[in-house]
């Protein structure tokens, strides 16, 4: 038998069709919003891609990134993905194999030069020299730095890797930060979630894969496809908003009737992520469809930006007061209680970030 | 033919008129395809469609001569509605949920045709059966069962 050298001659090999590649084109392209065509583009880009090498990284993390991505049922078609890359180096799933697992990583890193792509869930403590989360002796800040030094593209998955997540929830005792504040010379991609969206995950792989470049970006670093608008633009209670009709509590009428949880402390007028679109646990449903107010989890900060079940009107200043009049004002005000929820957050992020420039102040090693 | 998500809290919740409005984008890009012959798809999956829009959108298009179930990578469900030229194709995962889902305007779905890919690979394995005496027959199995039952995690 032949060595394979292209994705296309991988599949054949293991009984894929270039009809499922298709299918799985068809899927990926779909969860990137893109237009329609590019399903064939990507399986004509995948069958003559190469294998990629990816080595992942696991530090201050709660495995639940590493959970979501591969879930626990049967394969499915998002799961083709596997097919795709080399996972070369998995700290959690290869954390019994010891040296072994470590001596993995250092040959891929000398095998595919300057070629592999390093995933990473968790914050990084840095505080102390890092000694607050270390793998085989190694600090997580060291292994980081010489892993990311011959990478082609750096993913972090989560919002402890994206963002410093709930490690950094102040007090912040291991002085946790993300990774885009110790590697600054690599692209770095943000798929951020608490945790993230499998799909967001497997689609951005992809799509690396199938164009050889990242996809486009927000400003805070995550692929527009996935974080480009929020969960409130694409909440299906948003005609409710729109009327101003609110649960008050939730076992009222309004809750019952599946009336829009903002006066309830849903977060989903500042948080961007599709999770009103490609859903949870095979598109069963979502938190606000579950009943539940949406927490913010893809947002820098969200463990310190107030209370879950505080209304964003209630809980800061005057953009938070101007929110909230915008939500009562009802359809007319819908764009314009997005671009003051937009404003809002980003007036809350510097007023949280103000907070943690006072004391205790982190330390970055 | 199984046609609707799973458990929904929004399957209580009334249309939101949607479906409407889709029709009328589907109107325009099959004049399109008629005045130029340009296929186009429509992602549903990336609209904030209720389980009631869904189904107000397929009452609305209707069942038309054909369906084809597709079983590779798990089952698809592809039907031309009564709108001809207008085609319903809703992906499935092996575990049965939606993977995706969208109205293509087209003679054929691409993915109904045969691959090129597929038809090559294919000769090759009725050449080796050939040579071989009927001894490969169990390798004619289609492929994608294979890839339907295994686990994930390849290396």
């Amino acid at each position: 038998m032949t060595i394979p050298s292209t994705l296309g001659e991988v599949l054949a090999q293991q009984g894929v069709s270039r009809r499922a590649l298709l299918k799985y084109s068809a899927y990926v392209a779909s969860i990137l919003a893109l237009p329609a065509g590019a399903s064939r583009v990507i399986a004509e880009n995948l069958a003559k891609a190469r294998r990629q090498s990816v080595i992942w990284l696991s530090f201050q993390e709660c495995t639940g990134c590493t959970e979501s991505i591969t879930r626990s049922y049967s394969p499915t078609i998002e799961d083709l993905i596997f097919n795709l890359i080399s996972l070369d180096y998995h700290h959690t799933l290869m954390s019994v194999s010891g040296a072994a697992a470590e001596h993995a990583r250092e040959a891929a890193m000398r095998e595919n030069k300057g070629k592999y792509i390093v995933v990473v869930d968790g914050s990084v403590p840095v505080k102390d020299g890092g000694v607050y989360s270390t793998i085989a002796g190694q600090t997580n800040l060291a292994m980081l730095k010489a892993t990311a030094k011959d990478a082609l593209a750096i993913v972090s998955v989560g919002t402890c890797a994206a963002f410093g997540g709930i490690p950094q929830a102040r007090p912040n005792p291991t002085g946790a930060v993300a990774v885009s504040e110790i590697i600054t010379d690599k692209p770095i991609v943000n798929i951020s979630g608490c945790p993230p969206i499998p799909e967001a995950m497997t689609g951005t792989l992809a799509y690396l894969l199938s164009f050889g470049k990242l996809p486009e970006l927000d400003h805070l670093g995550r692929p527009k496809a996935f974080f480009g608008e929020t969960i409130h633009d694409r909440c299906y209670r948003r005609p409710f908003y729109d009327k101003g009709l609110f649960a008050e509590s939730f076992d009222d009428e309004g809750a019952r009737k599946g009336w829009c949880l903002y006066k309830v402390g849903c977060k989903g007028p500042i948080a961007y992520n599709a999770c009103a679109t490609l859903k949870w646990n095979g598109g069963t449903s979502f938190p606000i469809q579950s009943g539940h107010g949406c927490l913010g989890c893809s947002e820098p900060k969200f463990w310190d930006q107030g209370g879950f079940y505080t209304p964003l009107a209630a809980q800061a200043g005057v953009s938070g007061e101007l929110v909230g009049t915008a939500a009562v004002a009802g359809a007319a005000m819908g764009g314009a209680a997005a671009w003051i929820a937009r404003r809002h957050q980003r007036s809350h992020l510097a007023e949280v970030e103000a907070l943690d420039r006072s004391p205790p102040a982190k330390s970055k090693g | 033919m199984i046609r609707s998500n799973p458990i929904a809290e929004s399957d209580r919740v009334p249309p939101t008129g949607l479906a409407v409005v889709l029709v009328r984008e589907i109107a325009a890009r099959l004049a399109t395809f008629v005045a130029t012959g340009e296929a186009a798809a429509i992602d549903l999956r990336s609209l904030p469609m209720t389980d009631g829009d869904r189904r107000e959108l397929e009452t609305i298009l209707g069942q038309g001569d054909v369906s084809a179930i597709l079983t590779v990578a798990g089952t698809s469900e592809i039907w031309e509605t009564a709108i001809s030229g207008v085609w319903w194709v809703r992906h499935r995962s092996v575990d049965g949920h939606v993977a995706s889902e969208e109205i293509v305007v087209a003679h054929v779905p691409d993915i109904l045709t045969t691959q090129p890919d597929d038809a090559r690979d294919s000769l090759a394995r009725l050449r080796s059966l050939i040579e071989n005496d009927g001894a490969a027959v169990q390798s004619l199995r289609p492929l994608d069962r294979e890839f339907a039952g295994q686990t994930q995690g390849g290396q």
